[in-house]
């Protein structure tokens, strides 16, 4: 009997697993894709983002600073996943574990100037070329004054 | 007859590439402060700089062709630089403008670039009569027409612009005049960024994605401009997003699939313009209670108006479809006029609703509405619509001359019948 319900449980068990949803990040379709935000087409793809909402939708973002914006509107409890462009590889990454630098001579579609990486190494890769910026992680991005910096 | 066609096949394919012997970089290195550099016609390959005071002017025929992805002329650190009458190209950037005070860009030709013109932290900037061509692929894969960074008292006047990214783009620019320009195919017509004290007047914008873009400016004119044919799925005639203190005046804004679009936006005067055969004419959301629109005409669109639920201001505007009377013969009808339409704000927040726009359910829906609304009393309201479009008194005219000549016409034929039954 014991055995009866121990294969139960791990069944369940094993079910309840399968069953959890993954949330893939899409393609950007240039033609249609809009920022959920500030309306702009994504044109350039390597600072694009999106949030995979649990209801299967998908927003798409110009910018990390619109996607930003989307966060403190709507709240995080209906996101399934975060991506966000890395910008020395163009491939996409967690919103939540990314690196990011800020350099207000940083060219982004809406002048922010923050950008993504997936880890701290590369970040420091970039400023050797683009320039100093400032390290933030995504818990920083929450007070960021989002605009352009004189 | 061999010898007759290597001949042609010669001169076939060598006419493309045939360079000519003037040295453009050597004599743009000798002239002195103030000199006039005449590049003669020809075919010269090269990434060229200018860094002193003057000017290069070609002739019919002369073409400056960039090398590798570098652009083919650099105008950087100086003052008071002219070019004119040259036609430029290569597959990066035509002209690329740092730090300049005093620049004008007259009669240049650019085909299949990637970016026209390219300027950055610079002043008192012309450019003038200049043709853009970019090349045959989606927007993400191109760059702009004519582009503007960081720079103050610009003068943007007269240019024709298809096929690129942005037709004109403005970015953190201080003191700016867009005018007589005409931009097609293109994402944006004109896009404005972080601009200020910004004034777009008699451009033609047909067949873009959105034919002004204006985000996060402030002290904005848009005047006199016509916008037509933006009815893409993301396509608008105007769409103003975090826009402070903007005038839309005597424009005339047909056939977009929404004509003018404010987000996040406030004083904003819509005045005196034509919206004519737009799906939605105005939208707005997210603005202010100072946001008016007023005498403006609305006719053919399938909605006049929609918003959330702050909505702006209508006033003293002529509808098409208002159904009221004046008794009061003020040309003012008695009854408001209601936009509000149940359909319009679904509209807003789905915009893939707008394929039902014309379907016999929303039509009905729409009836009932304008029945239902009649109650509404401020959002989206027009408490003074006008009946007639225009109020043209017209004074009783007599053309002296044609009166004359009428009367001796009929004295003529008077007196012809008169002589014919005597006779």
């Amino acid at each position: 009997m014991k055995k009866w319900l121990m294969s139960i449980f791990l069944c369940c068990g094993v079910l309840v697993g399968c069953s959890e949803k993954t949330y893939e990040p899409r393609e950007i379709v240039s033609e249609t894709d809009v920022c959920k935000i500030c309306n702009m087409s994504i044109v350039h793809n390597a600072y694009a983002g999106q949030i995979a909402l649990k209801n299967g939708d998908y927003e798409i973002f110009d910018d990390i600073g619109c996607l930003m914006e989307y966060m403190k509107a709507n709240g995080e409890d209906e996101v399934g996943a975060a991506y966000i462009k890395d910008a020395a590889k163009n491939e996409w990454i967690d919103v939540f574990n990314a690196v990011y630098v800020y350099n207000k001579d940083y060219w982004t579609p809406m002048n922010y100037g923050v950008v993504a990486f997936n880890s701290k190494e590369a970040a420091q890769e970039w400023m050797t070329t683009e320039g100093e910026g400032r390290l933030l992680a995504y818990k920083d991005l929450h007070d960021f004054k989002w605009g352009i910096h004189k | 007859m061999k010898k007759i066609g290597l001949a042609l096949l010669f001169f076939l394919f060598m006419s493309q590439t045939v360079y000519a012997d003037f040295d453009v970089q050597e004599a743009i290195n000798v002239a002195k402060a103030g000199e006039i550099v005449h590049i003669p016609a020809g075919r010269y390959r090269g990434n060229f700089i200018v860094t002193k005071p003057i000017t290069l002017q070609g002739e019919e025929g002369t073409e400056l062709i960039g090398e590798s992805d570098k652009p083919a002329l650099r105008i950087e650190n100086t003052t008071n630089v002219s070019v004119e009458n040259i036609t430029l190209s290569g597959k990066s950037k035509a002209i690329v403008v740092s730090n300049v005070d005093g620049l004008e860009l007259r009669k240049l030709q650019m085909k299949d670039v990637h970016t026209g013109v390219h300027i950055q932290r610079s002043k008192n900037v012309r450019i003038q009569e200049i043709n853009v061509t970019g090349i045959e692929d989606h927007y993400s894969q191109k760059g702009n027409g004519l582009a503007v960074f960081k720079s103050e008292d610009i003068t943007i006047e007269g240019n024709t612009i298809e096929q690129v990214q942005d037709g004109i783009y403005v970015e953190e620019v201080k003191r700016i005049v867009v005018q007589r320009n005409k931009v097609t195919s293109s994402r944006y017509g004109t896009h404005f960024m972080y601009t200020s004290d910004a004034k777009a007047l008699f451009n033609t914008y047909v067949h873009n994605v959105t034919g002004l873009m204006i985000m996060m400016t402030t002290d904005i004119l848009l005047e006199n401009n016509t916008i037509a044919n933006h009815f893409d799925f993301n396509g608008y005639g105007m769409l103003l997003y975090d826009v402070t203190q903007a005038k839309i005046k005597h424009n005339t804004i047909k056939n977009n699939r929404t004509g003018v679009a404010m987000q996040k936006s406030s004083t904003i005067q819509i005045e005196t313009n034509d919206f004519q055969m737009n799906q939605t004419a105005l939208e707005g959301t997210k603005v202010s209670n100072d946001t008016l629109a007023s005498s403006n005409n609305f006719t053919g669109n399938i909605l006049t108006a929609r918003s959330d639920q702050q909505g702006f201001q209508l006033k003293n505007n002529f509808y098409d479809d208002y159904s009221g009377i004046d008794l009061k013969d003020n040309g003012i009808g008695d009854i408001p006029y209601v936009a509000v339409s149940s359909f319009g704000q679904w509209m807003v927040r789905q915009p893939v609703y707008q394929y039902f726009v014309a379907s016999p359910s929303v039509l009905l829906l729409t009836s009932l509405d304008q029945q239902i609304n009649r109650t509404e009393k401020n959002m989206l309201v027009d408490h003074t619509p006008k009946l007639v479009m225009k109020h043209v008194q017209e004074k009783n005219k007599m053309n002296v001359v044609q009166m004359l000549v009428g009367l001796f016409l009929a004295l003529s034929s008077l007196w012809l019948w008169k002589r014919g039954i005597t006779e």
